[in-house]
Formats: structure tokens, sequence, C-alpha cells
């Protein structure tokens, strides 16, 4: 459970923005987050109440964006999601693939009010 | 609701902690003190490495440690024995450190005069490889009783660092732990990695490893 950490990270960052956009309140903080990324999303939600408490973003609502995890095929240059087919392209079965999404952790923007 | 706006940040959350490592570096680069982030499992043998790369070099260089650990202050402690200058961080809880604690750690140690600093992260094969601590150079440590499938398992860590150490080597024996592999396993993810395979037991590859501090130690302090 390292996301407690990062969610910290989330809350400076966004509070950096708003500061340098003269945000005072905001309504809804949107993620989002890859596939392949090594943060868990439920996680994320779990630990987020906790981590913004005492904070001007304690009444913020979370929202979380799920990016897909594609690959290149390196042989027929197929796009293809990387979970569903197990890393092996569904075209010619070849497992060299090139990494397109899905490693992403991103905040993506705020509502504010 | 029309008094709701949508600003767009699209920023990556580590992108602050980025911006402030490479402060960081620019900061040690101007004190000539090369910061080396020394990363591992637990248990793979980092303080005893950090006190045989020590005795190694002590006499050439000026030399501090930055001990980070969830609790306790048994590593630095050990440490200290050598004489050394050393400092326990403490993360209350948290998986890694980030530039602003190594930064914070660097303040309580005093880098003036120092040459050379370690900063053994905390035991996690996971999350220190997120974040970038600021360090001059990145450096890992796998032992043989972890087995020669950590690549595969944690490649990100594995992909980060420019030095991996493969500890243990005296109880190569004893285990199913094939060192062509993990090297091979390893150039796949990282092909510029320095791979020296130690004992930090009994000494083995310690002289190749110090070789390699030395020189990238000399590098820092010409660029």
């Amino acid at each position: 459970m390292h996301e407690l950490g990062v969610v910290f990270e989330v809350i400076k960052n966004v509070e950096n923005f708003a500061k340098k956009n003269g945000v005072t309140k905001i309504d809804t903080l949107v993620l989002q987050i890859g596939e392949l990324s090594s943060m868990i999303p439920k996680y994320i939600e779990a630990c987020y109440p906790a981590a913004v408490d005492g904070t001007f973003m304690q009444y913020t609502k979370l929202k979380i964006e799920i990016l897909p995890g594609n690959g290149l095929c390196k042989k027929c240059s197929t796009v293809f999601n990387l979970m569903k087919n197990g890393g092996k392209c569904p075209g010619c079965r070849n497992e060299e693939w090139e990494l397109l999404s899905g490693k992403e952790f991103m905040i993506k923007e705020i509502i504010a009010c | 609701m029309n008094s709701f706006r949508v600003l767009e940040i699209k920023q990556s959350v580590f992108e602050d902690n980025d911006r402030d490592a490479d402060l960081l570096r620019d900061e040690l680069k101007k004190d000539k003190t090369f910061l080396l982030n020394l990363m591992s499992s637990p248990g793979s043998g980092k303080t005893t490495t950090v006190i045989r790369t020590i005795e190694a070099l002590k006499d050439e260089m000026k030399i501090g440690v930055l001990e980070a650990d969830i609790d306790s202050d048994v590593d630095a402690h050990t440490v200290s024995k050598t004489g050394t200058r050393v400092i326990q961080l403490h993360t209350g809880g948290m998986c890694h450190l980030d530039a602003d604690m190594t930064r914070q750690g660097l303040n309580g140690l005093g880098t003036s005069g120092l040459d050379f600093v370690i900063l053994e992260n905390v035991g996690n094969l996971v999350c220190p490889a997120e974040f970038d601590t600021g360090a001059s150079k990145n450096a890992m440590i796998l032992s043989v009783p972890e087995g020669d499938d950590k690549p595969l398992k944690y490649p990100l860590m594995f992909s980060i660092v420019d030095v991996l150490l493969i500890n243990k080597m005296d109880a190569i024996d004893y285990f199913d732990f094939d060192l062509e592999a993990v090297k091979e396993r390893v150039k796949k993810l990282n092909p510029n990695i320095k791979v020296i395979p130690i004992s930090a037991k009994k000494g083995e590859g310690m002289e190749e490893w110090a070789e390699w501090i030395r020189a990238e130690v000399k590098n820092w302090n010409q660029q």
C-alpha cells in the first residue's frame, strides 16, 4: 500500500496549482490512472478521505478515469490492449511490442467553484 | 451550476517532485557532493555493503550516510561505529523517500566538505523506483537468496538504476540462482546498466565497486 504517500503528493501538486491560479475551493478533482500503473484506484479511493482531511480539499470529490494499457505490435503494427490479450498481439501472436499507454498517473483537471 | 469552472491541469503527479529533484542535483553539483541512492529489498545486505564501501574509500574521500527506514535507528547505529557522519531518517510509514525528504536529510547531515553521500533508501523494490530523490546516480542491490526472477517481477526498479550489485555471491552454491540469466534479463530492460557481482561479507567484487564510485565521484566534480 504505497498509495497514501502518493495521494499526499497529489494534494501538494493541486495546492500549488490552485495557489497559482487563484482557486480557493475545488468541487471535484479528476485523476487519470493507467491500467498498468502501480497505483490501484480502489486504494487511492480508500485513502483519499484520510489524506485530504483538514486540508482545503476536505470537501473535494474524487473522480478517477482509467486509461487503457495499449501496445503497438513490433511485427504487424496492430494496436492492442495488453491486459485483455495477455501481452500477445491478437493479430500475429508476437510478444514484442512497444508500450503506447497505460503507465500514466496524471492529475487531469479540477472543477473549481 | 454556471459558477463552476473546469481547469485543465494535465500534469503527472510526479512532476513537482521531479522538478525538486533536479534542483537538488544542481545544488549538490555546486557543493561537489556526489549523492548515491542505494535501493534494494529488505535484507539484501545494504547496510553491510555500505560499511564495506566506507572501509574501502574512507582514506581517499569524505563520506556521509543517510539511513532511511520506516522506524528504528539500528542502521545508523551500526554505520556510526565506522566513525562516519550518519543521520537516520524516519519516513513514518512511508515506503519511499522523495526529493524534499532527501534535502531535509542532507541539511541535517550537513554536506559541506563531503565528497560522497550514500542514501540508504527504504528496503522496497516498488515505490522508491518511482520517486527521484535528486541523487547523482542510482544503485540497487539484488541478493542471491532473493532469486534470479526479480528483474521480471520488478522491472521498473531494474530499468532506472545505473548500477546493479549482486550480493551474497558467497552463497550462490546453495541457491538456484542463474547469474547469466539475471544479466540477460536486466540488460533487456536497461542496456546501459553496469552489473557487479559482490560479496559484502567476504569482500569479493568490492574493489570493482569502489572503482566505479571513484570514477563517478571524479566525473561529478569535473562536469
